[in-house]
């Protein structure tokens, strides 16, 4: 059955942040349309509109020509729009079979599950990836006990056990070796001669430009770019994907040569760092330095900066002004100087029910005696919330009472208030606003001219440009290349996050 | 949809003055007379004391979050009365070194529990489930059936009788210990790690705090002050038996949800829970003055913490 | 066909040990009694292991759903409770039928209230059962303030000597729970047990309907509680509203020994099942083993620890070879 599903302006706000502000996308039977665009763009975002998982905010939504509203995730895949999440949705415990005919059984009378009937069509799933598996795939196997990659196969093959309309691939090859993609390449191609749409959501331009037809370039929340992928080359995708316009908000900072840079003294020595997901990262920061960290998500950012502040056990060698250390606490690294802002802001920032004044203080407690001087700790507090201009009802209120941009200033608040010298920032202005991002780059402009380091992993590439003396580029675990002053581009920057050579084309 | 501000330990407070003013209306309640009236508070005040200090160590354990509860309270009260009554023999001299054992006892189960929880991962109910019956095991190993010993006078004077202007020792012991415990929670840095782990152990042991430490140590001192309500229940009673510190357990977790302090850990306050203990008290002496069997003050209280759970529990949902 | 895998002993491990503690214990048993094993024995062990193998199965479901029931030895105990006070020693048998018949729904309405609290308004289970595990406990004692009552003699007969085929009744009752286990496993009800208990964020976004299935394994161990409390009833012939206490606990460390995570959505009920007899036989090993008076409570509350520690003990072992 043919379809053809239209989004027309559509407009998503998380909070006071705005993930999409004018996106529009076409899709009809027999075609691949790669959605593409730079990180936080609104790619996800966009695809979790058309498959039901998030309600939009202004704009419409077309199926077939006709008005349509998604209650709920369950209504679209009844009407054949199916996903391929990027977040498992296998339940680990179960077999391979159970998770991909979960509620939809094939029954053999009354309430009972046909097993065999249920295997067959599982092993006829399986067939259309044969050969594809390390080890012999069987549809009996729990899920828990397959490699990442088979995972994200089985991943695929239960939405397309729906026998969908409309397929949506996001991410859907970020796990798979190049055999896989292949395959599965070959199968989107028999699909789409089925009648089968299907959207793509990749950062691999080699991919885009093997299967898609058409594409759709997402920047900053807008539809900026569509038409068909024989009409286009890799550069002029990459140039509708980075802003031409001057990034505003970025505060002007006196980048330092790279010779000034070698000069300082280092503060920070990382050699062979290896851990899960990381496969040996070697780089060092100086005092007073701004030094990025980029990369497409996922390429073992985090993990070095938790293992970095002794929160995951690693091996290789960290120095620490001169010194070789271990954390294998988070206290320890804090005692020498060193401080962690999270990337999960909720999770594993903030005490959400508690006060701002405990939120500031809960690294330094400590330091406030016996009993402890709350008067003392309430008049630093306050100094510092003067200090980072927090707008708040007052240091008791809870800390869930906060903006995006006001919380995340406790949270850094509270590092600044043990004056730390080498500060961490995992992705830091993630989900806050302008405003607040503006004075958060002045701060961190402040520290590192008053001889602060700082090592900043954002999933911004804006911010990384704007702001940072180098940026390091991660790729599946290692540092893949450095960008420091006129390479420092964002051409460059997103070539080397995609995994292309910009530079061969010039 | 602001609703009208009331804490949850004033709104405790409250309920127990309610309830008070309710008992007196029964037949054979206290009536209009105020010297009755305020010898049968006094009494209810008291009788509060060895709840409240049981419910203390449970307000530690339920506020460090992880679903922390500690249902070997009980068991712990009946050891640490039998080891005091047998140690004291009668003898002024005896107390204060019974006092500390039963402390180090308290705090060694306490440890214990801790370890299963935090080192073993044994959810804390069924830990503690356990570690009661290994408890309650090892009292009979001691007694072999039967107590010996007595408590000292210094005990029921200070404890139960009158000490100062006509008020119960007790009393006076329990305002001190609610005075220490506010400042163990709002002025020492295990009182605000305490709350912080109760909030979120990712965030806590991001900022450094040390949440294994902190969790072996307030399931340690929750037995600890378990074994100083043993201290007192006997001091109060001056006789043990096997079962007395049964009657304990479940109210003092109903104590501590009474006073508004959060189920899943993070947010309350001790005077929340010393209200909270008055409350159940104040219910349970109610049941008892309308003579109602033990089926029925069970039914109360059950239905009380259940109330309780239903206005302050609730999880989120799937739906985002 | 079935092949044996690796990856099988990973996630049915504990499965096995169930298995191996339960030979070790069998061993054990046939050493200090050495008529362990002839058919009079056999039916004596077995009918007093009854009542918690099938409390132990209503939890194992629980369990399995990601959830716990704390309530399984009260509910236990009302049935107790109304079976000895309102069948009695001399009642007539037509009516005792009826009383049993009564008693089960007694059983899933208790597990309808717990499901109620914990699926629909969304509370948690373990502080949630524990409080309606008091509520029942004194409508036990409501019905039956002091121990005494019972039930005819005629029944406790049969519960004692009926043999089929030379094997005792609980044989056969365990048989049918464990074939009506093995239906449930082929249905879709049963995939959905799994899915909900191991990944209930995953089941939601397939579109199984969680909380349904979550109410549904608290009514199932009310039932199995019920049943529990049918059989304790007919194996001691009287009334004791708390006679459930200790039910709870031993139910939990079965199902934990049995290699059912107490997180959910792995395991099984056979190996509950087999963790209660696992319990009984060592029950049994400590009072044969000139174990003093005084010290069995301990061995045994010990015992249970150990037990509930043993998942733990092995992950921690686990963790520092590696």
């Amino acid at each position: 059955m043919p379809i053809s599903l239209s989004a027309h302006n559509v407009v998503k706000r998380y909070g006071g942040v705005t993930a999409l502000s004018d996106a529009s996308l076409d899709i009809h039977s027999g075609e691949v349309l790669a959605l593409i665009g730079a990180n936080g763009s609104g790619k996800s975002t966009l695809s979790k509109i058309i498959n039901g998982v998030v309600v939009l905010d202004g704009g419409q939504l077309l199926l077939d020509g006709k008005p349509v509203h998604f209650s709920s995730p369950q209504l679209a895949k009844n009407l054949g729009i199916s996903t391929v999440f990027q977040e498992f949705s296998l339940v680990p415990q179960m077999s391979v079979a159970e998770n991909i005919w979960l509620t939809r059984e094939p029954l053999l009378r009354g309430p009972i599950v046909d097993q065999n009937a249920t295997r067959r069509k599982t092993e006829e799933l399986l067939a259309l990836f044969a050969g594809m598996f390390k080890s012999k795939l069987t549809p009996d196997m729990p899920v828990a006990a397959l490699p990442a990659d088979e995972k994200q196969i089985i991943e695929i093959l239960k939405a397309v056990s729906f026998n969908p309309r409309l397929l949506i691939l996001d991410e859907a090859t970020a796990s798979l070796d190049s055999r896989q993609v292949q395959r599965l390449f070959e199968l989107v191609t028999m699909w789409k001669q089925e009648g089968k749409a299907i959207v793509f959501v990749s950062h691999r331009m080699e991919e885009i430009f093997q299967v898609a037809d058409r594409y759709s370039v997402l920047r900053n929340g807008k539809t900026v770019g569509d038409g068909f992928i024989k009409e286009v080359t890799t550069k002029a995708l990459i140039d509708m994907m980075v802003q031409e316009a001057k990034v505003e908000n970025v505060v002007q900072r006196d980048l330092p040569s790279a010779g000034s840079l070698e000069e300082r003294k280092v503060r920070l020595e990382v050699k062979d760092l290896r851990a899960p997901s990381l496969n040996g990262v070697s780089f060092r920061l100086h005092e007073g330095e701004l030094l990025g960290l980029g990369g497409l998500k996922g390429q073992g950012q985090h993990p070095l900066l938790i293992a970095l502040f002794g929160d995951l056990p690693y091996s290789g060698t960290i120095v620490l002004d001169g010194l070789p250390v271990h954390f294998t606490h988070p206290s320890q690294a804090m005692k020498k100087g060193l401080a962690l802002v999270p990337g999960e802001r909720a999770r594993e920032g903030l005490l959400l029910i508690r006060s701002i004044l405990e939120n500031f203080l809960v690294p330094s407690w400590r330091e406030y005696g016996f009993p402890l001087r709350i008067g003392k700790a309430r008049q630093k507090a306050e100094d510092m919330s003067t200090r980072l201009s927090l707008k708040m009802a007052g240091l008791d209120a809870p800390v869930s009472s906060l903006s995006g941009g006001n919380a995340q200033k406790v949270v850094i608040g509270k590092w600044l208030m043990r004056n730390p010298h080498l500060l961490i920032l995992d992705d830091p202005t993630k989900g806050i606003d302008v405003r607040a991002k503006a004075d958060f780059y002045q701060l961190l402009a402040q520290l590192c001219n008053g001889g602060k380091s700082v090592l900043l992993y954002s999933s911004d590439d804006e911010e990384l440009i704007g702001l940072c003396d180098r940026v390091l580029v991660m790729h599946d675990g290692t540092i893949k290349s450095e960008l420091i002053g006129g390479s420092l581009t964002r051409s460059n920057l997103v070539a080397a996050s995609l995994g292309t050579s910009q530079e061969a084309e010039q | 949809m602001r609703r009208i501000a009331i804490s949850p330990p004033l709104a405790a407070v409250l309920l127990a003055i309610l309830l008070f003013l309710l008992s007196g209306l029964l037949p054979n309640g206290f009536g209009s007379n105020v010297d009755i009236a305020t010898a049968q508070a006094t009494n209810i005040l008291r009788l509060s004391v060895f709840l409240g200090v049981i419910a203390a160590g449970q307000t530690l354990v339920i506020m460090s979050g992880g679903e922390g509860i500690d249902l070997s309270a009980g068991a712990v009260v009946t050891l640490t009365a039998i080891i005091t009554y047998s140690i004291v023999n009668g003898h002024n001299e005896n107390v204060v070194p019974a006092l500390l054992v039963v402390l180090v006892v308290g705090a060694l189960v306490g440890l214990v529990n801790g370890m299963g929880v935090m080192f073993l991962k044994v959810a804390p109910l069924v830990m503690t489930l356990g570690m009661a019956g290994v408890v309650s095991g090892s009292i009979l190993v001691l007694t072999q059936g039967s107590v010996r010993g007595s408590i000292a006078p210094i005990m029921t004077e200070l404890i139960a009788r009158p000490v100062f202007l006509g008020v119960p020792g007790a009393i006076i012991i329990w305002i001190i210990f609610g005075a220490l415990m506010w400042l163990l929670l709002q002025r020492t840095t295990f009182g605000k790690n305490l709350f912080a782990i109760g909030t979120n152990r990712t965030t806590s042991r991001l900022s450094g705090v040390n949440v294994t430490g902190m969790v072996l140590g307030t399931y340690a001192l929750a037995g600890m002050l378990a074994g100083l309500g043993g201290f007192l229940v006997v001091g109060n009673t001056g006789v043990v038996h096997i079962r007395i510190g049964d009657p304990f357990l479940f109210p003092s977790i109903a104590a501590v949800a009474v006073g508004g302090t959060l189920l899943s850990g993070g947010k309350g306050s001790y005077f929340g829970t010393m209200a909270g203990a008055l409350v159940l008290t104040l219910i349970t002496s109610l049941l008892t003055t309308m003579q109602m069997p033990e089926s029925v003050r069970r039914i109360v209280l059950g239905a009380t913490l259940l109330t309780m759970i239903s206005v302050y529990g609730r999880q989120r949902g799937f739906r985002q | 066909m079935r092949v044996f895998r690796p990856q099988d002993l990973v996630y049915r491990r504990s499965y096995s040990f169930a298995l191996l503690l339960l030979v070790l214990a069998v061993v054990v048993n046939f050493i200090l009694q050495p008529n362990f094993l002839e058919p009079t024995t056999l039916n004596n062990n077995m009918r007093v292991f009854l009542p918690l193998i099938l409390v132990a199965a209503g939890q194992a479901v629980v369990i399995l759903g990601g959830g716990i029931d704390i309530s399984v030895g009260a509910i236990l105990s009302i049935v107790n409770a109304l079976l000895a006070t309102q069948i009695g020693l001399d009642g007539n048998p037509g009516k005792a039928w009826l009383v049993m018949l009564l008693s089960l729904f007694v059983g899933i309405a208790a597990g309808a209230i717990n499901g109620f609290f914990v699926a629909i308004l969304r509370l948690q289970p373990i502080i949630t059962t524990y409080a309606t595990s008091f509520l029942f406990a004194g409508f036990a004692l409501l019905i039956l303030p002091n121990p005494g009552g019972g039930v005819p003699s005629l029944f406790t007969t049969f519960y004692r000597d009926t043999t089929l085929l030379g094997l005792p009744l609980a044989f056969y009752l365990i048989a049918l729970v464990l074939l009506a286990w093995y239906g449930v496993r082929q249905t879709r009800y049963g995939r959905y047990l799994f899915a909900v208990g191991g990944k209930p964020e995953a089941a939601y976004e397939t579109g199984v309907p969680v909380s349904m299935v979550q109410f549904s394994t608290y009514v199932i161990s009310g039932l199995m509680s019920a049943f529990g409390g049918i059989a304790i009833t007919l194996l001691t012939s009287s009334g004791n509203a708390q006679v459930g206490d200790a039910i709870t606990l031993s139910s939990i460390t079965a199902v934990v020994i049995g290699g059912t995570v107490l997180s959910g959505g792995t395991g099984g009920i056979g190996g509950a099942m087999m963790g209660a007899v696992i319990l009984g036989l060592v029950h049994n090993i400590i009072s044969f083993a000139n174990v003093g008076t005084w010290w069995q409570t301990f061995v045994n509350a010990a015992v249970i620890v150990l037990a509930l520690a043993l998942p733990g003990i092995l992950n921690l072992a686990r963790r520092r070879r590696s």
